[in-house]
């Protein structure tokens, strides 16, 4: 099963990396193309030509100016030359290629590997790509295709290689278009608009693991393949309304596939609202607001219902210090679930603050907390989740397909990170967990992290 | 019919939905200009005058790589007619990613009408690099150095670039815009050969600067670059890159430091008090300092400190009390 899977993305990377151009070219009516590139290859010989012409002409020029010296500048007008893209004065071919190679989709690769020990021996680990173990973990190697498919879409594609198979994270396509009420669409499997952390990749994430809660009631992102409308209210601050609705194709505690499938009513809704103020230069607030609704599988017409809130401060001035910054971050989700015999009710939230004090250091501190009304038992679930047995063997004790929560918990995790670069880190964790269902736990981890490939935005 | 008892949040959605039907479609007849840092819309101001509303994303103080993708800009820029960026990658951090949520069709691709990548009117760009690069050498920008708004010339053929897009996406004010840039041209040529007067006691000064942004400027100015506090681009100065510079600034008797005010002062000032050479921290962008709001103000800023300061010879001066005002 995952080996095909893995197959299938390869496959298709490769078709991404060296057919693309070309099989959208022929598709379209090849001799056109060619004859297209014929000329645009004669017209890039040409523009090398002048170019080196130019090159000649700007060293001649130069030279002169430097021999005149206490004279007045020359104003280079213009005229003098008329390139329209940034001349390139590297070798003919090596100009051509980069041409031709900006046609395919930018590509990254981000992998996560964390050395990691843990204080027991059957070690509590709530979501997917934690640290799995004591020793050194693979958490996730991240591959992203992104591109703008024709003046009217764009298309952006994640897939997570992990040591059990490969997960298609995310595959959309955007609508770059106007349309009306400012609304914009994204087509497929995207991570959802619900809360805040559920829509940041995990290498961009503060921390090594993910908040209990998220791991809890999302599991490791809430990815529905979906319809999605989001609508920019033009109010004065940044107010943003999104819908989508879904089917809930990838496992996770809180939703399913429903057995009664085939019916509107049980795919998975979810809601949102953005909002972001400036106050002042220095300071950024945001307040989110979300809601999900879908089936769950314990039965035909069981429904789980997830409320949620969002806030995020960052605090940057920009006069002194630029890269001193300070931000909180938290979130705060609430879960109905039915289920044949009982409704289920359980809660959680986490706080974050981080503060960057160096161009390349910052620390933070998170502290997490779930509780429930209603705790269920150990491996309750498993009547309603005879498909996940065999990874809830190697997950060890996982949590990951529990709809309820057992009982109490509480993690606090201090976190300390150096990136030389924007496209490295190094970060250090410890995590301490307590509940009132199990044993503690300490936990230390050693991320290191590598991104090579194509720039990626930076979150704010 | 049972999902929908569950739905308090979706009232809330309709209802905002219903509003923003009311407030939306006013219509103003200015053209909206939003550009990524304060130099284009300095300059989109001079062609523009009254028949335009001009915003910068950035503000000139800041290092314009390390923006803050603020959802506000998103917002901005789904109202903007026109968006004016400097390219070469400069933004890229931080630009792609609001221009994808503006919504706007007017900015959104590269081949959109109002999609103005100001690199495009350049006639050269430093720094492209020849051989391979990769990340080994710290933030290359693989296009060639993009901070070309600092050689005042550039500012011409962006100033003509601006007005060909306006006079575009704007005809009945095409002549009125054509005006503006004859005045802009002529002003700023003027000025051009009077910065360049000033500046030309000094041609061949060695400078050594905090990072590659000024190279554009050095170029203009006549000066000669001799070194970087910068490692590599993007790279935190090393005790040991800081010792081999000093070393290599008295053999080569560097009299001038410089850096973006942006830019962390304080390695450049030790470098300065052990050399002798003066430091200056200048403003490299219109805001950059407190009453600097056009792009004159900008090089009358940069060209009278580093020639007030280098006339006078001192040692390691302070920075920014020299500014004057044209």
């Amino acid at each position: 099963m995952s080996v095909g899977r893995i197959v299938a993305v390869l496959v298709i990377s490769l078709i991404a990396c060296h057919a693309w151009p070309h099989t959208e070219a022929f598709a379209q009516g090849g001799e056109d193309i060619q004859k297209e590139l014929g000329e645009l290859k004669q017209m890039m010989e040409k523009m090398q030509k002048r170019i080196d012409d130019l090159e000649e002409k700007n060293r001649a020029l130069e030279a002169e100016v430097e021999s005149r010296e206490s004279e007045e500048e020359v104003v280079v007008k213009e005229e003098t030359v008329t390139v329209p893209a940034s001349p390139s004065p590297g070798e003919p071919q090596g100009f051509l290629s980069k041409v031709v190679q900006s046609l395919n989709p930018e590509i990254s690769v981000v992998a996560m590997i964390t050395p990691t020990w843990y204080s027991l021996n059957d070690p509590v680990v709530f979501a997917h790509n934690d640290p799995e173990n004591t020793g050194v973990n693979m958490q996730e190697v991240e591959v992203g295709f992104q591109s703008v498919v024709d003046p009217y879409f764009r298309f952006d594609s994640f897939f997570s290689f992990s040591t059990e198979g490969v997960e298609m994270e995310e595959a959309y396509g955007t609508t770059l278009f106007s349309m009306p009420l400012n609304s914009q669409l994204r087509i497929g499997r995207a991570r959802a608009k619900f809360g805040r952390i559920n829509q940041i990749h995990r290498h961009a994430q503060n921390f090594v693991t993910l908040p209990i809660v998220v791991a809890e009631f999302l599991g490791e992102h809430l990815n529905p393949t979906s319809v999605e409308a989001s609508f920019l209210v033009p109010a004065p601050w940044y107010l943003e309304l999104s819908a989508s609705g879904g089917s809930p194709d990838v496992e996770t505690p809180t939703f399913g596939r429903s057995p009664d499938a085939n019916n509107l009513g049980n795919l998975l809704y979810i809601f949102h609202v953005a909002n972001f103020f400036d106050v002042g230069e220095s300071l950024g607030v945001s307040l989110g607001a979300s809601f999900a609704t879908g089936s769950n599988e314990s039965g035909p017409d069981e429904r789980s219902s997830l409320y949620g809130v969002d806030f995020f401060a960052k605090y940057r001035p920009l006069k002194n210090n630029p890269y001193q910054e300070v931000s909180l971050q938290s979130e705060f989700m609430w879960r109905q679930a039915e289920t044949p015999e009982e409704e289920l009710e359980d809660y959680g939230f986490y706080v974050e603050g981080m503060y960057r004090f160096a161009k390349r250091w910052n620390t933070g501190l998170r502290f997490d907390f779930t509780d429930t009304r209603t705790p269920i038992e150990e491996h309750e679930d498993e009547d309603h989740d005879h498909e996940h047995e065999e990874e809830e063997d190697e997950h060890g004790h996982s949590h990951d397909d529990i709809l309820g929560l057992m009982g109490r918990a509480y993690r606090i995790s201090p976190m300390l990170t150096f990136r030389p670069t924007e496209f490295s880190s190094i970060r250090l964790q410890y995590d301490y967990l307590n509940q009132d269902y199990g044993p503690n736990q300490h936990a230390v981890f050693l991320q290191f992290q590598y991104a090579i490939g194509a720039h990626g935005a930076h979150p704010f | 019919m049972k999902m929908f008892k569950s739905f308090p949040g979706l009232l809330f959605f309709i209802a905002a939905a219903a509003v923003m039907l009311l407030a939306g479609g006013s219509a103003e007849a200015k053209v909206r200009v939003v550009t990524s840092t304060p130099d284009f819309a300095a300059i989109a101001r001079e062609i523009g005058g009254d028949r335009v509303d001009v915003e910068s994303l950035s503000k000139g103080y800041q290092d314009p790589h390390f923006v803050d993708a603020k959802p506000i800009y998103i917002t901005r820029l789904n109202r903007a007619d026109i968006l004016v960026y400097n390219g070469l990658d400069l933004e890229i951090g931080w630009l792609p990613i609001l221009v994808t949520g503006a919504r706007n069709s007017d900015i959104a691709t590269l081949n959109s009408p109002g999609n103005v990548d100001a690199s495009r009117f350049l006639t050269f760009v430093l720094d492209v690099p020849t051989g391979p690069v990769d990340r080994s050498m710290g933030d290359v920008h693989p296009r060639g150095n993009p901070h070309y708004m600092l050689d005042p010339r550039n500012g011409l053929l962006v100033a003509k670039g601006i007005t060909e897009k306006l006079s575009g996406i704007d005809p009945e004010n095409a002549a009125y815009y054509e005006e503006n840039y004859r005045n802009f041209e002529k002003l700023l040529e003027t000025r051009i050969s009077e910065w360049s007067k000033e500046l030309a006691p000094y041609k061949g000064t060695k400078v050594v600067s905090y990072h590659k942004n000024l190279d554009y400027f050095t170029r203009w100015a006549g000066f000669v670059d001799a070194g970087y506090v910068e490692p590599k681009p993007g790279i935190p100065p090393t005790p040991s890159h800081v010792a081999a510079l000093i070393k290599k600034m008295e053999a080569e008797d560097v009299k001038l430091v410089l850096a973006s005010n942006f830019y962390p002062q304080k390695t450049p000032r030790i470098i300065s008090e052990k050399t002798g050479a003066v430091f200056l921290s200048i403003p490299t962008s219109v805001g950059g300092e407190e009453g600097i709001n056009t792009y004159f103000d900008l090089f009358d800023a940069i060209v009278g400190q580093i020639t007030s300061a280098l006339g006078s010879g001192s040692g390691a001066a302070g920075s920014g009390s020299s500014m004057r005002n044209g």
